[in-house]
């Protein structure tokens, strides 16, 4: 603490001598014509950065990210591969598997039997993709989506590999996709935080979520996404008390600011600033978010199209609804989780039951924001951390079987937000093992999604204990097939 | 003096010589055949050419020089300037002419050429008439020099290309072609051809035959043979001579020249691949070619604009709270208006927007309550292209106000009513791109008319409801505990307020017709199975909520466990059996014993002065975590100073494996008085063949006994 003090009182007497200086220093104005920011005072290139953002037309100007942690199987969901129901229980071919590493729950497995999908898949849409049986709602919508097959990734266990999607690292101390995207582009509505996040569960196995995920890292606090809770009361302590008006909490306010600025000038410590901003956006949320959470003026239709559940709290599908309020409502990126899709046994059971929870409320979100026009501008992602394994964690039987963690090749979708309709993207091997062709990494995942967002993630950096760091690290191509 | 008088001899004879090789050169040039080392003479034209020009222009200058011909030092320098001038420039004439016999061609060298010659004679004209008065030089020298100038320009036009000089103060086309307006030979070839090949190849240096200037010249190809192939660029000679190492003699553009981009080489090798059309559009071609790829990096989708931008200041006055105003890409004059915050919003702020009346190409009004609102302002957006005014309560007459903005391209108008005011007005929209309309109230007639009006409109009439019954979702049952003591009231809800709800206390299952109706709090006396449904029209039934509730029963006055639970699942011994707590539906809470290798075996002694009448066992089944119904479960009875058997039965078995759930058995031991009881649950020794544990033992798991 002390340490940032002294550097916040060297940084701001710099830039004070270094804009006096410009103004002082008469002979020097011809030098500034030709280099215009020469004597601008400006603390870093970082600024600069900041202010030319977006860098380019954004074909995005929202993201909804469904994301389906515990990691779904592509097998039993868009990688159709009918070799494994044909080689049932047969050996996975060490060819195949190519010396990849087990994670410590199949490690001791001496036989690695390959195992078809439980479900029966059919093609659907113009595109023709192949949608397995659990996901009757999705096929009806794939011709307005964008179905990856060659997703692949570096880490073998939930919670490095949710990190690693959600921040770019394994480790948990960056700022997630969301913050970056807040930092970079700032809130349309400055009624409503920019980046706010929403979790459910569903009744298969489970696995956490942490406040890492949605941390803003060394980003300004501002930019931390802000989680929903589950009960009907969705933003907590939002409400004044019994019997203080809106002037007395105002009055209330601007007291505190005035102190609040007073210790600031003192320490010059920024999360001063950053405290004061959110207690003006919570006042401000007071009003916008009772206004955003309220279904009672959602019509029947709506019901219909998402599920009842969507009345429910807590659910996927009231996630999914509040979700597309929240993107309606400008803003920039809404995080979901959906927890259970762990399936190391009992997979076709505790599968069907995930897929009923989701399947229609997601597919739900892509048709209503398309009745309302804002699927061209908003883009939604739907995912998981990794994939699964090709071969049967514990004993196959009919119709019950396992799969462990697989990161070399597994399924997502993206859709609207300048992503082609109704296209596969990649391809992976005849055993659903390897990736085939089009491989698309994490890294370039999220390079694209920012190059949607009309930001070059090269370009979007910030310098934190001495280097530079960007979401996508070192790596990442944006993946221009798929960019419509 | 001699010295100087000799030399000026000297160069006034051999500007003679010059005089008459120009003359030569400049007539029957074509028709010499000259040696080779002579062209090296000729390719020293653009070094030496500017010696003339130094020269001729000191020389010119002196003429000015008041009373210069009293000062005769002065007039010497300028003389003898103007002397070595003419010469120099009668050597740069003759390498000119020699140069101008390889690959160039057309108008500017001949301009060049002859106003060269032209400059040339005229100087030598002056030197030698340079006695003259000087009202007559003056004006010669004022001539001669701006023929200097333009001869000099039109040279550099040749080597450095047209308008090179003026070029970095021009206005910059900074206009990006649209991606649905490019061209891929004008806008992706071309561009390229202009800027690496084109000083070389074209009107004025036609190198190796070959011009690219205009179309023709492409088409006939060069010296060597026709530019390009259709469609086959491993034998086109423009990508052949681009792909040899850059050693090479014929390797394009040669090595001291800027070279093409990775980029730039993929435009022209697809290019070429795909026909070498002089005419296809970019969105000719299947987006999955990568000449589309490429050409979408290249050209921006989004439309340019090229009016003024706002005032800035005016931009950040019109940005607070509830609007948001924002170019729609940066450095475009096009901004984007949004707003947000039903309860902050007043229609009259629409006005503000005046102050950007030409900017403004899209309006976002979703949900804020414009019911009644003054909609004329928005008539004088000059270049508005997109209104978004979902759920925003809009009448027919603000709809006819919509309905005048001819520059509208993209409309929303879900959730708000369309009557058939209002559909004659969007009747006229012909020249909408998108329109939504869903939740709108329009009948199918009313649709298709709408469609059939508006032929070239994609409209959205969005997810109809109606037409698709999907089920309903459980209630939600509310209640304190599963186990009660005297009576408990149970709430159920359901989050649709219209829909029937229906249970049953016996274990049947409820069903839409029979079952009975809830309609206020359920108060249950007894232990019993409670299972609800709901029903609604256009729905098909809800899965079920079932609950076992449990009346609790009478403390045995002893009881004691005389087998002993699994030591990672003993909880609180057999006291946990009695503590009226049920536990929840999780075998590892510590409020379930669990058994595996041994049956539970637990004695209880009754009180005399009661009758029992049932004995109720609370147990876990989770067939994941191998927790299945007991193999087999035996009561026996002591009276006396006897056991008997009561029970010893095996209770409804698993068949597949589902999710944790708690059930109960239930035994009427009302028939007999004992004095003491003795259960035993004999957990499964083998798991059934369809179970991945197949094989091993399963466990049983209880949480609770009642006597009651």
């Amino acid at each position: 603490m002390e340490k940032e003090e002294l550097e916040q009182g060297l940084n701001l007497n710099r830039r004070k001598f270094l804009s006096r200086l410009s103004l002082g220093v008469g002979s020097a104005a011809l030098g500034s014509l030709l280099i215009p920011d020469l004597f601008s005072g400006k603390e870093s290139a970082e600024e600069d950065l900041m202010n030319a953002l977006p860098h380019f037309a954004p074909k995005a100007k929202r993201v909804i990210y469904l994301f389906q942690n515990g990691a779904p199987s592509q097998l039993e969901t868009f990688d159709y591969k009918p070799l494994l129901n044909q080689q049932m229980g047969k050996e996975l071919p060490e060819s195949i598997r190519g010396g990849q590493r087990l994670t410590g729950m199949t490690a001791g497995q001496t036989s690695f039997p390959l195992v078809g999908s439980y479900f029966p898949f059919q093609q659907y849409g113009q595109s023709r993709a192949w949608i397995s049986s659990i996901f009757p709602h999705t096929s009806k919508i794939v011709d307005d989506i964008c179905i990856i097959k060659s997703m692949h990734t570096e880490a073998i266990n939930h919670d490095p590999a949710l990190t690693f999607f959600q921040t770019g690292a394994q480790v948990g101390n960056r700022p997630s996709m969301g913050s970056w995207l807040s930092y970079g582009l700032g809130s349309e509505n400055s009624n409503l935080p920019a980046f706010c996040v929403l979790l459910s569960r569903g009744r298969g196995n489970g696995q956490g979520v942490y406040s890492k995920l949605w941390s803003n890292g060394f980003l300004d606090a501002t930019h931390q996404g802000v989680q929903f809770s589950n009960s009907e009361d969705p933003v907590l302590y939002l409400k004044d008390p019994d019997k203080m008006s809106r002037d007395e909490r105002r009055k209330m306010l601007d007291q505190i600011a005035a102190m609040n600025d007073l210790s600031y000038r003192e320490f010059n410590d920024p999360e001063i600033t950053a405290k004061v901003q959110q207690y003006e956006m919570a006042f401000r949320m007071q009003t916008a978010v009772p206004e955003m959470t309220d279904v009672s003026k959602e019509p029947d239709s709506i019901i219909k199209l998402y599920g009842p559940d969507c009345l429910v709290p807590g659910t996927y599908a009231a996630n999914c609804l509040l979700a597309r309020k929240l993107s309606e409502s400008g803003v920039r990126f809404v995080q979901l989780y959906h927890q259970g899709w762990d399936q190391h046994g009992n997979l076709p059971n505790e599968m069907a039951l995930q897929a009923q929870d989701v399947d229609q409320a997601s597919a739900a979100l892509i048709t209503d924001l398309k009745q309302r026009g804002l699927l061209d501008e908003t883009l939604v992602i739907w995912g998981g951390e990794f994939g699964r394994t090709n071969y049967c964690q514990g004993k196959i039987l009919a119709d019950n079987y396992g799969r462990d963690h697989h990161p070399r090749a597994f399924s997502i979708w993206m859709a609207g937000g300048g992503v082609k309709s109704g296209m596969v993207y990649g391809e992976t091997d005849e055993f659903g093992y390897n990736i085939a062709e089009n491989p698309v990494h994490v890294h370039d995942f999220q390079a694209t999604v920012m190059n949607l967002m009309g930001i070059d993630h090269e370009r979007m950096t910030y310098k934190h204990l001495g280097r530079r760091y960007r979401l996508t690290d070192v790596s990442g191509k944006v993946v221009k097939d798929i960019i419509a | 003096m001699l010295k100087s008088l000799s030399l000026k001899s000297l160069l006034e004879n051999v500007l003679f010589i010059w005089v008459g090789l120009v003359l030569v050169l400049a007539l029957g040039a074509d028709r010499l055949l000259l040696p080779d080392w002579v062209q090296v003479i000729g390719r020293s034209h653009p070094l030496l050419l500017h010696f003339p020009i130094v020269l001729l222009l000191l020389g010119l200058l002196f003429t000015w020089i008041p009373e210069v011909d009293q000062k005769p030092d002065f007039k010497k320098i300028g003389d003898l300037a103007l002397l070595a001038g003419c010469n120099f420039a009668g050597l740069t004439v003759v390498a000119g002419l020699i140069l101008a016999r390889e690959d160039y061609d057309g108008d500017a060298i001949l301009w060049h050429q002859w106003s060269g010659v032209a400059v040339f004679y005229l100087c030598t004209g002056l030197y030698f008439f340079r006695d003259q008065p000087k009202k007559v030089l003056k004006p010669i020298s004022l001539l001669l020099a701006a023929g200097i100038t333009a001869t000099g320009h039109w040279g550099a036009n040749i080597t450095h290309g047209q308008d090179f000089l003026l070029a970095p103060i021009q206005e910059k086309e900074a206009e990006i072609t649209p991606l649905a307006e490019a061209e891929v030979f004008n806008d992706m070839v071309l561009p390229i051809l202009e800027n690496k090949c084109m000083s070389c190849h074209k009107e004025g240096k036609i190198k190796g035959e070959l011009r690219m200037d205009h179309i023709e010249g492409l088409q006939k190809g060069g010296k060597s043979g026709p530019f390009v192939l259709a469609g086959d660029f491993k034998n086109s000679l423009l990508i052949q001579r681009i792909d040899l190492p850059m050693e090479e003699k014929k390797h394009m553009p040669p090595k001291n020249k800027a070279q093409l981009t990775e980029e730039e080489l993929e435009i022209l090798t697809e290019w070429v691949a795909n026909g070498a059309s002089f005419e296809q559009k970019v969105v000719e071609i299947a987006p999955e070619n990568k000449l589309f790829v490429l050409a979408s990096k290249k050209f921006d989708s989004k439309k340019t604009y090229t009016f003024e931008s706002a005032d800035y200041s005016d931009i950040k006055e019109l940005n607070n709270f509830f609007r948001k105003v924002e170019a729609i890409y940066p450095e475009s004059p096009a901004l984007e208006v949004s707003y947000f915050g039903i309860a902050a919003f007043d229609p009259a702020s629409l006005n503000d927007l005046k102050k950007i009346k030409d900017q403004v190409v899209k309006l976002n009004l979703n949900k804020m309550p414009l019911a009644g609102a003054d909609l004329s302002v928005l008539k004088e957006l000059s270049h508005l292209e997109e209104v978004q005014a979902n759920f925003t309560d809009l009448d027919s007459k603000q709809i006819e106000v919509l309905a005048l903005i001819k520059t509208l391209k993209h409309l929303a108008l879900s959730g708000n009513k369309i009557d058939s005011d209002a559909l004659r007005s969007l009747g006229e929209m012909d020249q909408l791109i998108s329109l939504y309309l869903w939740q709108t109230g329009l009948s199918s007639s009313d649709q298709s008319s709408l469609k059939s009006k508006l032929v070239n409109t994609e409209i959205d009439f969005g997810f109809d409801g109606s037409s698709t019954i999907y089920p309903l979702n459980s209630p939600k049952v509310s209640f304190d505990k599963m186990m009660f003591r005297d009576s408990m009231e149970v709430v159920i809800t359901h989050p649709i307020k219209t829909v029937e709800i229906r249970y049953t206390l016996d274990g049947s299952e409820p069903d839409s017709l029979t079952s009975e109706v809830y309609k206020e709090p359920i108060w249950i006396k007894k232990t019993s199975t409670f299972r609800t449904k709901v029903f609604a029209k256009d729905w098909i039934g809800s899965p079920e909520a079932n609950f076992q509730f449990l009346k609790s029963g009478l403390t045995p006055t002893e009881y004691k466990l005389l087998s002993t639970p699994n030591k990672q699942y003993k909880a609180n011994g057999a006291a946990t059996l009695f503590d009226q707590i049920k536990g929840q539906n999780n075998h590892t809470t510590g409020e379930w014993l669990g058994f595996q290798d041994e049956a539970l075996e637990l004695e209880m002694t009754l009180n005399s002065d009661v009758n029992y009448s049932e004995l109720v066992i609370g147990l876990l089944y989770h067939e994941g975590a191998y927790i299945f119904p007991p193999a087999s479960v035996e009561i026996k009875g002591f009276k006396n100073g006897a056991w008997t058997t009561i029970i010893n039965e095996v209770p409804e078995q698993s068949q597949k494996v589902e999710l944790p759930r708690s059930r109960m058995l239930q035994y009427d031991i009302s028939k007999v008085e004992y004095e003491a009881i003795r259960i035993k649950l004999y957990p499964i020794a083998s798991l059934p063949k369809w179970h991945p544990g197949a094989g091993s033992k399963g466990w049983v798991f209880v949480d609770e006994i009642l006597v009651n």
